[in-house]
């Protein structure tokens, strides 16, 4: 429910990205880009003029662009944050566990709405057993994450999977309650830019 | 009627052996058939080792204080981790100690100051009874070489005694964490002469040694996946290996041509490939629906050793080296993994997982004779053979810490190497050349 909450936001938000995309040619109001002329008009020529315009034009751009970037990274970061719910798995296990598919559903659905974003689905597992092993293991993770995404309807080139094996632990020691939070499997989402 | 009796008593005498022999042999079918019965022997030393005599060496009088060790006690070190010798420390020639302690010969030497920072070491080899002379070397070498000098004596002595090479020269790579990321590390077989070979702010794992010494090869996380690497350790230099897959690990050398077995991740499973580090050419080695980690070559490089989870829990498996021929070598428990095979070729060492706990154990090449060389103490893991085949270095956690440790290959005479850290995953160097031509030898 909280996810759905939040994925209304989020499109909201990537709304008002695409919305200061679409307004490009609008006039950017920054200081430096005010000065410019006044330094260009002491050449006092008309190719020079000519060329302040035409840097002016690009400076703008860059600036909008910039703003765009920035835009864009605030986004990313803001649906990396919602997204950092993680899929958890039974020991020695890729199957999905129905909690798992629930959360699923939910992440296939952002990205069915928003095209732009690819992920990678990070395949993680607990400390027991051998570095080999779990790499394996942790690869069976992501690869089950993205076949289920797979089916839901997303298409396959927008993810990529990667093991960590038992290398990136989320929560370091010897308890159960340790091994249970660092069998999983995390998103990173990448908006195109 | 007698007759009868006596003829009846005949048929039961004969007929209830073989029954009960046949009730046995219905035993022991049910038995083999339930696996967790299998017979482990736990940690039985069957080594016998041959004491030895030490005594320190004379100084000339000179201070030679910045010798981190004694001569000696670096000697008695390397004799008591050989496996094969038992150090009979003793302050001076004492025959009435040797002979109680059966140290049938003994060394000493002397150290003599020859310049600033450079050193003239004497090493002998004595008959204990006789006094003779077996062998004896000097060496004009600098201060910070006199312990590399004193390993290289000591494997002299073994060849001299035992006939074969020693690994007192060898060393090893692992794995250490440094400000919370894991780097690659190598040092002497002993722990000593540490040097950090990655200083990546990503992860990087799994080192073994090229063939010859020469490179590490080693997985890095640097592109955000696992990959493979080869790092010259003279140069520096690096490059990525086999780029055709985009996650890469658990490479194993082939110790006849050098090539590189290895597991690459293809749509969430892993497959074995060889590859050629030279050109990157690879090919295919496995075949199965289900994921293959962990190669190991066989002494002549013949047989592959793998793990596979094709029967629902990683277990070991055995195969040509063109992939054919698979046979299942581990039955006992659910989880075998990483097994590496002895350099004489009759044993492999390999972890297993029974409890959420890890231990190393050994078992002969068609899974029979298992025996456990570690247990209750911590979790016990990654086994790797000394190019000799007497020892065994694994990583344990039996402090609250990882730290890596030596045994014989029978589980006794364990020794910590490293202290302090994080220590994990190491891996035995092939032995070096035959005669190491750095050290300056004095006279013939």
């Amino acid at each position: 429910m909280m996810k759905k909450m939040q994925l209304v936001l989020v499109t909201a938000l990537v709304t008002v990205a695409l919305l200061a995309c679409a307004k490009k040619d609008e006039p950017v109001v920054n200081p430096t880009v005010k000065e410019a002329p006044a330094t260009t008009k002491n050449m006092s020529s008309a190719d020079s003029a000519a060329a302040a315009a035409e840097r002016e034009r690009l400076e703008s751009e860059r600036l909008a662009a910039e703003r765009l970037e920035a835009e864009r990274a605030k986004v990313e970061a803001m649906i990396n944050k919602i997204m950092s719910d993680e899929v958890y798995f039974d020991f020695d296990r890729s199957e999905l566990t129905a909690s798992a598919k629930e959360l699923l559903t939910q992440v296939g659905d952002i990205l069915l709405k928003e095209p732009r974003f690819t992920i990678t689905v990070a395949g993680h597992t607990d400390a027991r057993g051998t570095e080999d092993y779990n790499m394996t293991l942790g690869s069976k993770r992501s690869e089950k994450v993205k076949a289920f995404l797979v089916a839901y309807g997303v298409s396959s080139n927008r993810m990529e999977t990667v093991s960590y094996g038992k290398e990136n632990p989320k929560v370091e020691g010897q308890s159960e309650e340790a091994f249970a939070q660092n069998r999983r499997a995390n998103f990173k989402v990448n908006i195109k830019k | 009627m007698w007759l009868h009796k006596e003829l009846f008593a005949m048929f039961e005498r004969m007929t209830k052996p073989f029954y009960f022999s046949f009730l046995f042999l219905f035993c022991t079918t049910v038995s083999f058939a339930s696996i967790d019965t299998i017979d482990v022997n736990v940690g039985i030393s069957v080594f016998k080792t041959m004491p030895i005599g030490v005594v320190p060496f004379v100084e000339d009088g000179n201070n030679f204080a910045s010798l981190q060790e004694k001569t000696h006690d670096v000697i008695e070190r390397d004799f008591n981790l050989s496996g094969r010798f038992t150090a009979v420390p003793s302050s001076k020639f004492d025959l009435v100690k040797f002979s109680r302690e059966r140290a049938k010969f003994y060394v000493t030497g002397r150290l003599d100051k020859v310049a600033e920072g450079r050193v003239k070491l004497s090493c002998y080899l004595y008959a204990s009874q006789t006094k003779d002379l077996v062998f004896g070397e000097s060496y004009v070498v600098a201060m910070k070489d006199v312990r590399r000098t004193i390993h290289h004596f000591v494997d002299k002595v073994i060849k001299q005694l035992w006939g074969e090479l020693g690994v007192a020269s060898t060393q090893l790579a692992w794995v250490s964490k440094m400000d919370n990321v894991k780097q690659v590390v190598i040092a002497d077989y002993d722990g000593f002469n540490r040097r950090q070979l990655t200083f990546d702010t990503s992860i990087s794992m799994m080192p073994v040694w090229s063939l010859g010494n020469a490179d590490i090869i080693f997985v890095s996380f640097r592109n955000g996946k696992s990959q493979l690497f080869q790092k010259n350790l003279s140069t520096g230099k690096e490059k990525r290996l086999f780029p055709q897959h985009a996650q890469t690990f658990s490479p194993a050398v082939n110790p006849v041509t050098g090539e590189i077995l290895y597991a690459g991740i293809v749509d969430g499973k892993s497959d074995l490939y060889l590859g050629d580090p030279n050109t990157n050419k690879i090919q295919k080695i496995s075949y199965s629906k289900s994921s293959q980690v962990s190669p190991a070559w066989s002494p002549y490089a013949s047989e592959i050793l793998f793990s596979s989870d094709r029967g629902g829990s990683p277990q070991i498996y055995v195969m040509g080296k063109d992939g054919s021929d698979v046979r299942r070598v581990t039955f006992m428990g659910r989880y075998n993994e990483r097994a590496s095979w002895s350099p004489e070729g009759d044993r492999i060492v390999y972890t297993s997982m029974d409890g959420g706990k890890m231990n190393v154990y050994t078992c002969a090449i068609d899974g029979s004779d298992i025996t456990q060389l570690t247990s209750n103490a911590g979790n016990n893991e990654h086994p790797t053979w000394s190019p000799d085949g007497m020892l065994i270095a694994f990583s344990s956690d039996r402090t609250g810490s990882h730290q890596i440790y030596i045994m014989r290959k029978d589980g006794s005479n364990v020794t910590r190497i490293t202290n302090g850290g994080d220590n994990t995953s190491p891996t035995w160097s092939w032995y070096g050349k035959n005669e190491d031509n750095t050290l300056k030898k004095e006279g013939k």
